[in-house]
């Protein structure tokens, strides 16, 4: 919109660095598609590895909120300023001008991004938690306030049932209920930085109090879209940190977590991550500076807390079935025992995979 | 309605009052609401049409406390469903409920179970299609058969709903209970499509005007956007709030909105299809909490939003038909007191309409797009309420979306998805020209020279009666009498932005509890 951009320069110094640093990141190797994709999120193994090529994990998934035709306005933005130049005539790949080299160096991006932002172990459901984070506090202050109706932020039935299933199976009055949520939330909130503690619970609605979107929130402060996206995002990723860590200090709150992702160690789930963008077990262990059996040890782990994750790679359907086949007629889950019934061919890590993945069933 | 019989009409009409004002907090009743719950209360088939906004779902709230067993009510919309059980929990009924295909089927599974304890159950036409539910609808006592947007049954309709084709049938598996049906906008001989195809015997009638006679109605002409933009501060300078915008593009939306924050300090967002789900959604709670003073929007907004404060509605772009206008300017004072009504018109607006009309129908990449997904099998019919919405995430419009749906619901099974494509760019051109022709209506409104409500109700084949005192600008109105100065409102001006803690403390009432 020429509205936007007539502002002024300052109010999209964010955005103009954010942008011109994910570009230079880039480096004309991908389309603009491939940063849009990024900032939006998209679960497509593509993006996720690129994120970890260019090294810009932490703006995955920055802004699913993103529309492409702000994202394509910026970039026009971008373009007016002489700051990046297309390479195709089709405008799809751009790279830094001089200009925009001097441009971006005078900004340090490292420090205006929050550590919270570089937590990308959760990266994967921090949409549904937050959605059900949002809900549970609409609910519960609904509760509070003893009002027999109001209108829920999402309707989304994953959402909506699990918020449900929470309230529903405690066994707190729902009085004692809704004030031990606040101190949870107090508590989480007391732990980030207080920037981002405002932000992030400017969204929360409550009775006869809707939360503000990010645009309002930007609107209202003055600050910049992408700056109040990654305060935002940074506060998110904190706090389900934080809840991951310490589940037991918020026990209410710690039910909002998907369990099939926070149940992995961290370590885990950092593998997790560099073998979900297509790397290897060897390259993961490469990358990671651990040895293959530690990536191992991973996988195994990853096969009984994330049944969705496809370990066929390691171990074949047919080989899993010959394996349980010698584990249930020897009634054994020895190893050496299962290894030595079987044929050459089989290593001790898809056996312990097969058993793995068999115990979750 | 055997319990009914010892009871002389004027007793359940006390009754009807009573209800009237201790469920629903009102002293009398609005003009045609009395008769069509008497005639329903006498268990007579009724056919009411009711403008928006003329109170037509107490139309069957209230006879639900009167009679025994479940009201059922088909509609065809799901936000409307929703608003209208939300209205009713606030208004302390528990044992209200919906069924509709976006539900979690574990839901499903709780409303059936606790069927017979409802007084009121919404349901979708593809709902009541399937058997199981119906079934376990046959086992309870149906007091009502409520039809709302009865012109769905109607192939004359712009919004023909095959589906509602089935409904005299069903009604008949459930017991044949007295049939209520009611539309907002329908012509003759969609009203007689009404009472033949729903099988309503003897039918009581009561056809209200279209006209909303607390609702002024100005156009002012402009010559460009510049003008009209400086008109609409001004007008929202003075003007009483709060207070809606329709705009023709979602660029609009935003544009305005941001121009009434910035010049005039208002409480001002925007509303579009474009926007992710849950800031619509907080969007709309906002304005319906009374945090936002304006809401610029595309025609996106409003369908089953029901507030009854609304001011002012003003068109900066004029829509494609005279029911869509209509419709809109209905959502002004809901509660009876004075609205207005403002429209720019300038003659570059021309383009807009075109591209709504456009926006009911699929383009042919995307048809054909669909069409190949579909033989694909990426996409499938198996869920019609699933199908819609993936297809509107996709980017269609609903309307755009249902059209598909229906093209292939006629296909015969053997041939491929592919086949339809010819025979539904040849409908969609026989559609658009319906269209065209409602929007020329549409225009001749604008530029007309005659009285403006005079105009609409010779469109509606109503006389025109009795002139309110604040008609039209061509009868003569002056603006300031609708400046927020000359009303009592007291606005709560609650900053939008505030501390975490002091949110929280809030949003969960802790102030309170530290005194308790």
């Amino acid at each position: 919109m020429t509205e936007k951009v007539r502002i002024g320069d300052d109010a999209l110094m964010f955005s103009e660095t954010l942008l011109l640093f994910l570009i230079k990141q880039f480096n004309g190797e991908r389309t603009l598609s491939g940063i849009y994709h990024l900032l939006k999120g998209k679960k497509s193994s593509q993006s996720i590895q690129d994120s970890f090529l260019f090294r810009v994990e932490p703006f995955y998934h920055l802004c699913d909120d993103l529309e492409r035709q702000s994202f394509q306005k910026l970039i026009e933005h971008l373009g007016d300023h002489e700051w990046i130049k297309y390479m195709n005539s089709e405008q799809t790949r751009v790279i830094l001008t001089e200009k925009g080299m001097d441009k971006l160096s005078m900004f340090k991006i490292e420090r205006m991004i929050p550590d919270g932002l570089r937590i990308t172990n959760y990266v994967t459901t921090e949409k549904q938690f937050w959605l059900r984070l949002q809900l549970l506090i609409q609910t519960l202050s609904a509760l509070r306030y003893q009002q027999t109706a109001f209108l829920p932020i999402t309707k989304f039935p994953a959402v909506t049932e699990a918020v449900r299933r929470i309230i529903m199976e405690s066994s707190l009055s729902r009085n004692q209920l809704v004030h031990q949520f606040y101190q949870e939330i107090r508590r989480l909130l007391t732990s980030i930085p207080i920037l981002e503690a405002n932000i992030f619970a400017s969204q929360f609605s409550g009775y006869h109090m809707t939360g503000l979107t990010l645009r309002q929130i930007s609107d209202e402060s003055g600050k910049d879209l992408f700056e109040c996206r990654t305060f935002f995002k940074a506060a998110l990723r904190r706090i389900m940190q934080e809840l991951s860590k310490n589940k037991s200090r918020y026990p209410f709150t710690a039910l909002l977590m998907s369990p099939g992702v926070s149940g992995l160690s961290t370590t885990a789930g950092v593998s997790l991550r560099f073998l979900k963008s297509g790397l290897s077990a060897q390259e993961a262990a490469h990358r990671r500076n651990l040895s293959i059996g530690t990536i191992e040890d991973h996988l195994v782990e990853i096969a009984l807390k994330d049944p969705t994750f496809d370990l066929s790679e390691y171990l074949t359907d047919e080989l899993e079935h010959r394996i349980m086949d010698h584990a249930n007629r020897l009634n054994t889950r020895q190893l050496k025992t299962i290894k030595k019934a079987l044929q050459e061919g089989v290593s001790y890590f898809q056996i312990r995979l097969a058993l793995a993945k068999n115990t979750v069933r | 309605m055997g319990s009914l019989n010892n009871l002389r009409e004027e007793d359940l009409l006390r009754e009807a009052k009573i209800i009237l004002k201790e469920k629903f907090g009102y002293h009398q009743f609005r003009s045609g609401q009395q008769k069509i719950i008497q005639d329903v209360l006498n268990g007579r088939d009724v056919f009411a049409m009711m403008p928006t906004g003329s109170g037509k779902s107490l139309c069957y709230q209230i006879p639900g406390y009167l009679l025994n067993g479940t009201v059922l009510i088909v509609s065809p919309l799901l936000s409307l469903m929703e608003d209208q059980i939300n209205a009713l929990r606030a208004a302390g009924e528990r044992h209200a409920r919906a069924l509709n295909g976006m539900m979690h089927a574990q839901e499903r599974i709780r409303v059936l179970r606790h069927l017979e304890e409802l007084r009121f159950l919404y349901i979708s036409p593809e709902m009541l299609c399937r058997s199981d539910i119906r079934e376990a609808l046959a086992k309870i006592t149906i007091s009502l058969f409520v039809v709302d947007e009865a012109h769905c049954v109607s192939q004359w309709g712009h919004e023909f709903r095959p589906d509602y084709l089935q409904l005299a049938r069903i009604r008949e598996q459930l017991g044949h209970p007295a049939c209520l049906a009611v539309t907002a906008t329908a012509d003759e001989r969609v009203r007689e499509d009404i009472i033949r195809s729903l099988e309503l015997h003897e039918v009581a009638q009561t056809i209200m005007s279209v006209d909303r006679t607390n609702i002024a109605l100005v156009v002012r002409n402009v010559s460009n956007d510049d003008e009209k933009m400086e008109q609409l501060c001004k007008l929202l300078r003075t003007t009483r709030l709060p207070g809606i915008v329709y705009c023709a593009s979602r660029d609009w939306t935003e544009r305005l909105a941001e121009l009434v924050r910035r010049q005039l300090g208002l409480r001002a967002a925007f509303y579009h299809g474009g926007m992710e789900s849950i800031d619509r959604r907080k969007i709309q709670n906002q304005f319906l909490d009374n945090q936002l003073d304006l809401l610029c929007c595309t025609n996106a907004f409003g369908m089953g939003i029901n507030k009854p404060d609304i001011r002012l509605v003003v068109h900066f772009h004029f829509p494609a038909t005279m029911n869509a206008y209509l419709q809109e300017i209905g959502r002004a004072s809901r509660d009876g007191q004075q609205g207005l009504a403002v429209l720019y018109y300038s003659p570059q607006d021309n383009q807009y309409p075109e591209g709504f009309i456009d926006s009911n129908f699929p383009e042919d990449a995307f048809l054909l797009h669909t069409l190949h997904e579909l033989d694909e099998g990426v996409l499938t019919i198996k869920n019609k309420d699933q199908f819609l919405n993936d297809l509107q995430e996709r980017g269609s419009s609903e309307t755009a979306a249902r059209f598909i749906y229906e093209r292939i619901r006629e296909k015969p099974a053997y041939q491929s998805f592919h086949s339809i494509f010819k025979r539904s760019k040849s409908m969609i051109e026989q559609r658009r020209r319906v269209l065209l022709n409602d929007l020329s209506i549409m225009k001749n409104y604008l530029t007309a020279t005659e009285c403006r409500r005079a105009y609409y109700l010779k469109v509606y084949h109503e006389d025109s009666h009795e002139k309110p005192v604040y008609c039209c600008d061509q009868c003569g109105i002056n603006l300031a009498d609708f400046d927020s100065v000359n009303f009592e409102d007291t606005v709560i001006n609650r900053k939008q932005l505030m501390s975490w803690e002091e949110r929280l403390s809030y949003i969960f009432k802790e102030s309170e509890r530290s005194k308790q």
